[in-house]
């Protein structure tokens, strides 16, 4: 029996690592999720469909137990001592280690690192589509700033909200990748905020007196002109990605229109904004009001923050005004500086 | 429930329910206190049988008080808790009983709410910490000053939690402190203390209210006890109600809100820890004689009369022409059901009842209007038909949408008058935008000063040009230079007070940040976005959906339960974060049937386990401690260290709601299996179940029947015969560690002496037991004889005769107080010699603006309920004539007023009691509001034709007192409730 146990769970992660790595493969992951595997599996494995089914928690909603059983199901061999049906301490540690990771994604909560980068590893590959946001309200006096009071347009919202920490959604770039005029390196150099420092600086000013004469920061402006034209001014050039929204994937199934472009502006590799249109020159628009909101504030600045990019946690050179806010950066469409085997879909 | 507005709704719906202490204060006389004897008479013209203390709001508030410095350590901390008790054992001076009730292990059903108290504390803890540090960074750089900051190890609130060393502590600690007031407080010997500490199992007003309970269904409960409770807790009127004895009152700290609070880092009032400037401290008083003193009164205590509460709902709920016979009795608990909708410490309210939007209100009037639908009451003993709550919740249903749509309308038009209301008052502050200047100059009118004549006015003109434009040359270098510098002058733009750019700027930092809302429940479709964005669910997944109502519905049967029956289940809790929409709630009658039995409460120790957060963990032992931080736990998941808190549509984080997991019993026990060997065996003391306690001093009667156990060693329980103890019954078992008389105990303080000379006794006691199943009967017991009423008649009429004549104490024929004339000369005398400043130079007293909150202006009461403090709420004295005084006094006021006197000799040493001052001359002057009083009562009739001699006089010696109190900077004059201009 035992051994048939084993076998069985083999199978299903063996089925779900298998699955995980076509979708890799193939560039995309999570539009169909583990949910369907593990039907499938309780499927041929009849007996223990009532067994997991007991680990339910009352109040847990059918969203929130799926993803948990998916995870309980997918670690199981790693707690070689659990055994379907027969309760024992390892079972419950298991078991607490799906209600953290599950606290941790639905309700927001977080715990001593130890126990997340534990967590962290033990979802790897688990998809929740639309997880909700949470904040501490550490964050919320953080965010306190005119960036947060503001409010996104939907679509925008949805790339901005693919970041909740290991719950694994991510954009993935299938489009068009500019040719990169900097020499490629593997990942920003630390000292290249204060390079790039005094190029942001210029163009703050003259963003600044551009906005001026402009009558001001405001909804009906042409932002990309205004952004392109300051920075030509100051004999650069801005770089554009746009990616089909439909190559992006992971999104919140409820809510997307298929059709839409996602366009990242960056300059001089650093990144200065994204956002999302109806075609590509409306994501563009939008990308540049973003960019040019980072010119509000006093000043601006570089520097090298977190991001994901493909799932990964990447380091990336941003454009940042003065305001502190959390790490909310919309994840990554390009990655300037060369490294590993980010080339494969533009080549 | 939402403690303060529960309170506050209610005081001002129903103002006669409260009624002021009466306070003796002990007298100081050549440095030595004389304790005030305790014996004579209740000050408040009427006399208790039982005084039961919600021990936790005493301990909280003396271990970390909010309005004056902290105990520095744990002695003091206990010493200032036996002060706290002897203060309500003063004022109420009960006759057989003192209960104290300390919090034990709670039902699981308010481990939830414990437990999100317990997080929230710890990570506020943090995040002052983080703020402070902040703060004070900036501060000193700036160059402020701060005292340095201290190296005192904050009182961790969280240790009042059953099971802690401190709980232990304190419970030894007062049993020390009982042995010494029975042992030598006269005002003790003949009343039976229980004590039930931590250790035994519920919540402090449960074991009060079981007790109640138990002992009213034994036959031989004195139905015409009189009862007061001491708590702050809104619950307890609830409580109150449900217990359905005739007299019960409950004693509580005047509420008070928006108490001043010395500001965090620099320890001064005034400003709280955001505005900190970090200026040196200001000297409090001439010679800086008052530092140290917080500019506040000593918290004074009222008495809530639930008997009148009884009579105003009596009128609220009456209805004629029923399908059935009206009991007032059951009304009464079904109106008590039907507050558990607005809020309980066990559910979450239901989204569209709010108390401060008439919630209750609402409810009664939707009770009434399907009364006929019903056909019947909701309760019964604490047991609910499910099929006539669901009708009410239907009407509810019915309303919701509108509810939502008008709390918006009202919320935004809240908001757009507040927003007027600051540009008003900006407006005025800031004058207008231009002035004139020079010889065009405004003028002030009426002066005698005139202006001269224009002089060359074209002149002026062009100055006055050039002027504007130098200042907006000015503006516009300012902009530039903050280009240049990439802004880092900001100083310099803020400098140029160019009042335009400042106010854009003012403008918007006004319009706070809106938390988010996504559920918009004002919007259709409120109900889909309420379910998707709370319990992330689609609104098809009706099964979800029944769950959260059946849960509620079991919670709902619970409540009202545990405050009729007890706890039917230590097990149960409401699962779920938020409550249903009162419309969902369809087909509940076979939602609930019964609950689990013979449940067992949490140990003290696994208690902790589930409500500290793992900050707390020293509380614990260490494998114990371990279990919320390891990796490797198997019950890790019940200790994040930081959660999200929804706001949930509330302004401030403390409202909202605490995204915590929940615990899981059964995991729970199984991992602290394997840690219980690690206990000591003081932690397995303080891990068991105890007992109540109870204490007597040799000259109760049941003392010798008590001494008689343990000479005997009476191994098995035995029954209090009923006749020595005024009919309280229930079961002795005699103690491992007793309290004996002639043993010396003791002191556990090392401040206080040991008792030599010990004359109590101390045996365990349990109540009354009665069999399963059996059910308490929510009725007023046979010979209960009502208390006379208070408000007045409805079909009284004014003229007939006689006019009403409102009460404002418990005591209809209260006499009042005087002053007589060598008092007023004196008082006269003094004010005239020794008043260096003058009546007129002080700001009204530090208080005046803290008038007790239910004032009866706000809803239409039935009774006036004033304040002669009022007065002071006019502002600044129209005339004065002080010195005139006396003798005015003298020429009108020769009867009835002075005449009174003689007679009111006791009466008037109680005012003095009152001690706001001390001594005679202040007495004098609170006793001058009292005299008014009594000299309307007296000369009631002539009172028409008097009245506005009367009101001349009234308002001089308002202003009198004012001037007075606040002239010597005595605290200001005791509330006097006594004058009823109506």
């Amino acid at each position: 029996m035992s051994q048939t146990r084993d076998v069985t769970t083999q199978g299903i992660t063996g089925h779900l690592a298998n699955n995980t790595s076509h979708q890799r493969e193939l560039g995309m992951a999570g539009e169909s999720s583990g949910e369907d595997i593990v039907s499938e599996y309780l499927g041929q494995n009849p007996h223990l469909a009532p067994w997991i089914d007991s680990l339910r928690g009352y109040c847990e909603t059918n969203k929130q137990w799926f993803a948990r059983r998916e995870f309980i199901l997918r670690n199981m061999e790693t707690f070689s001592t659990v055994e379907p049906g027969v309760p024992s301490s390892s079972l419950d540690k298991l078991i607490s280690l799906s209600m953290v990771w599950a606290n941790h994604v639905f309700l927001g909560c977080s715990y001593p690192q130890a126990v997340m980068d534990k967590i962290k590893e033990m979802s790897e590959g688990i998809v929740v589509q639309d997880a909700p946001v949470h904040r501490t309200t550490k964050d919320e006096s953080m965010m306190k700033g005119k960036r947060s009071a503001k409010s996104e347009g939907d679509a925008e919202s949805c790339v901005k909200r693919a970041k909740c920490g290991p719950n694994e959604i991510d954009s993935r770039p299938a489009g068009r990748t500019a040719t990169w005029p900097m020499s490629q390196k593997a990942g920003p150099q630390p000292q290249a905020p204060a390079e790039y420092q005094p190029f942001f600086n210029r163009l703050y000013k003259t963003v600044a007196w551009k906005l001026v004469s402009a009558g001001g920061f405001g909804p009906n402006m042409d932002h990309f002109e205004i952004l392109r034209s300051c920075v030509e001014s100051c004999k650069q050039t801005l770089i554009c990605v746009f990616v089909p929204l439909k190559d992006i994937t992971g999104l919140p199934t409820g809510r997307t229109q298929k059709e839409g472009h996602v366009c990242e502006i960056r300059c001089q590799t650093v990144y200065m904004g994204t956002g999302y249109g109806r075609d590509e020159s409306a994501s563009r628009a939008m990308a540049a009001k973003e960019a040019l909101k980072a010119f509000q504030g006093r000043k601006v600045t570089v520097k090298i923050c977190k991001r994901r990019y493909k799932g990964r946690d990447v380091e990336d050179l941003i454009l940042l005004d003065e305001q502190p806010r959390n790490q909310g950066f919309p994840p990554a469409l390009s990655y300037p500086f060369q490294d590993m085997q980010q080339e494969d879909g533009s080549s | 429930m939402g403690v303060p507005a529960f309170f506050r709704w209610l005081s001002r719906k129903y103002p006669s329910i409260i009624v002021h202490c009466v306070e003796e204060k002990g007298r100081e006389s050549n440095g030595v206190r004389v304790p005030v004897d305790t014996t004579k008479p209740n000050p408040n013209e009427v006399e208790f049988d039982n005084l039961y203390l919600d021990m936790n709001g005493i301990i909280h508030p003396c271990t970390h008080p909010e309005d004056k410095p902290a105990p520095k350590n744990e002695d003091e901390m206990m010493v200032a808790i036996f002060e706290y008790i002897d203060r309500l054992y003063n004022i109420v001076r009960p006759r057989r009983v003192l209960y104290m009730a300390i919090d034990g292990v709670a039902p699981r059903a308010k481990m939830n709410q414990q437990r999100s108290r317990r997080f929230r504390a710890s990570k506020e803890g943090v995040e002052l910490t983080d703020e402070k540090h902040r703060i004070r960074e900036e501060i000193i750089q700036r160059g402020g000053y701060l005292p340095p900051e201290e190296i005192k190890e904050r009182f961790d609130s969280n240790c009042i939690t059953p099971g802690t060393e401190f709980m232990d502590n304190l419970a030894h600690c007062l049993r020390y402190y009982v042995a010494d007031r029975l042992s030598n407080d006269p005002g003790w010997k003949n009343v039976t203390v229980l004590l039930s500490d931590a250790s035994v199992p519920g919540e402090g007003e449960h074991k009060i209210m079981d007790y109640i309970r138990r002992q009213r269904a034994q036959p031989n409960h004195d139905p015409n006890t009189h009862h007061c409770l001491c708590g702050a807790d809104a619950d307890l009127i609830m409580l109150g109600l449900a217990t359905h004895e005739p007299n019960f009152t409950i004693i509580r700290e005047e509420f008070k809100p928006n108490k001043p609070r010395p500001c965090a880092l620099c320890g001064q009032m005034g400003h709280e820890i955001k505005d900190c400037q970090g200026t040196a401290r200001e000297k409090q008083g001439e010679h800086d004689e008052f530092a140290g003193t917080v500019p506040v009164s000593e918290q004074e205590f009222i008495f809530i009369r639930l008997c009148v509460l009884r009579e105003y709902l009596a009128r609220e709920l009456t209805m004629a022409s029923l399908p059935f016979p009206f009991d007032f009795e059951r009304s009464v608990d079904d109106w008590v059901f039907m507050c558990f909708f607005v809020g309980n410490d066990f559910l979450p309210h239901l989204p569209s009842l709010e108390i401060r939007e008439g919630a209750i209100d609402r409810l009664v009037r939707i009770y009434k209007d399907v009364v006929h639908k019903t056909g019947g009451y909701l309760t019964e003993n604490g047991y609910v038909n499910l099929e006539r709550v669901e009708l009410i919740m239907q009407a509810v249903g019915v309303a919701e949408d509108n509810i939502f749509k008008k709390r918006k309308e009202d919320d935004e038009s809240f908001k757009r008058r507040m927003k007027d209301k600051k540009k008003r008052m900006k407006a005025e502050q800031r004058g207008p935008a231009y002035l004139t200047t020079g010889q065009f100059a405004p003028q002030a009118l009426g002066r005698r000063d005139r202006p001269d004549a224009v002089q060359n006015a074209r002149h002026q003109a062009y100055d006055m040009r050039m002027q504007r434009e130098q200042h907006n040359m000015d503006a516009a270098q300012s902009l530039k230079a903050m280009m240049k510098n990439g802004g880092n002058s900001s100083a310099g733009t803020s400098d140029s007070a160019d009042n335009r750019g400042v106010k854009r700027k003012a403008g918007d930092s006004d319009s706070e940040p809106e938390p988010e809302d996504n559920v918009r429940l004002w919007e259709d479709g409120w109900k889909q976005r309420y379910y998707k964005t709370k319990f992330d669910v689609d609104v098809s997944d009706e099964d979800f959906r029944k769950k959260v109502v059946k849960s509620y519905v079991e919670g709902l049967c619970w409540v009202l339960r545990y405050y009729y029956q007890g706890c039917a289940s230590w097990k149960w809790y409401f699962p779920f974060h938020y409550a249903p929409f009162a419309s969902d709630f369809k087909d509940i009658k076979e939602m609930f049937t019964e609950f689990e039995t013979d449940t067992k409460p949490f140990k003290p120790l696994e208690q902790l386990m589930g409500v500290f957060p793992a900050a707390s963990g020293n509380f614990l032992p260490p494998t114990w401690r371990n279990l919320m931080s390891s990796p490797d736990s198997s019950i890790i998941d019940f200790y994040p260290d930081d959660f999200a808190i929804d706001l949930n549509g509330k302004k401030y984080a403390w409202q909202g709601v605490a995204l915590l997991p929940f615990v899981d019993e059964r995991r729970l026990r199984a991992a602290l299996a394997d840690v219980y060997p690690d206990l000591s065996a003081v932690e397995v003391k303080r891990n068991s179940l105890g007992s109540d306690v109870m204490f007597l001093s040799k000259s109760h009667p049941l003392f010798d029947f008590i001494h008689e156990l343990y000479r005997t060693e009476a191994r098995e329980g035995t029954e209090i015969p009923a006749e020595l103890c005024h009919g309280i019954q229930g079961t002795l078992n005699l103690d491992d560690d007793p309290i004996l008389p002639d043993n010396p105990v003791t002191s556990p303080i090392p401040m206080l002496r040991d008792i030599s000379q010990n004359s109590a006794i101390g045996v365990k006691f349990k109540d009354p037991q009665y069999a399963d199943g059996f059910v308490f009967k929510a009725v007023l017991l046979p010979d209960a004889k009502m208390p006379t009423k208070v408000l007045r008649p409805d079909e009284w009429v004014k003229g007939n005769g006689e006019s009403w004549r409102p009460q404002l104490g418990f005591n209809s024929n209260r006499q009042q107080v005087h002053l007589d004339q060598s008092g007023f000369r004196a008082l006269g005398h003094s004010m005239n010699r020794n008043q260096g400043r003058g009546q007129y130079s002080n700001a009204p007293p530090p208080n005046s603006y803290q008038h007790g909150n239910y004032r009866s202006s706000a809803s239409g009461g039935h009774q006036p309920f004033q304040h002669s403090r009022q007065n002071s709420l006019l502002g600044a004295p129209p005339s004065f004539h002080q010195p005139q005084y006396p003798r005015q006094q003298q020429q009108r006021g020769g009867h009835g007023w002075d005449r009174a006197v003689q007679s009111q000799q006791s009466a008037y040493q109680q005012n003095m009691n009152r001690g706001w001052g001390g001594g005679a001359t202040s007495g004098g002057g609170g006793a001058t509001p009292g005299g008014g009083g009594g000299y309307q009562q007296q000369q009631q009739q002539h009172y028409d034709q008097r009245r506005d001699d009367w009101h001349d006089r009234r308002d001089n010696r308002g202003q009198h007192q004012q001037g007075y109190g606040s002239g010597r900077g005595f605290p200001p004059p005791p509330p006097s409730r006594r004058y009823n201009w109506k």
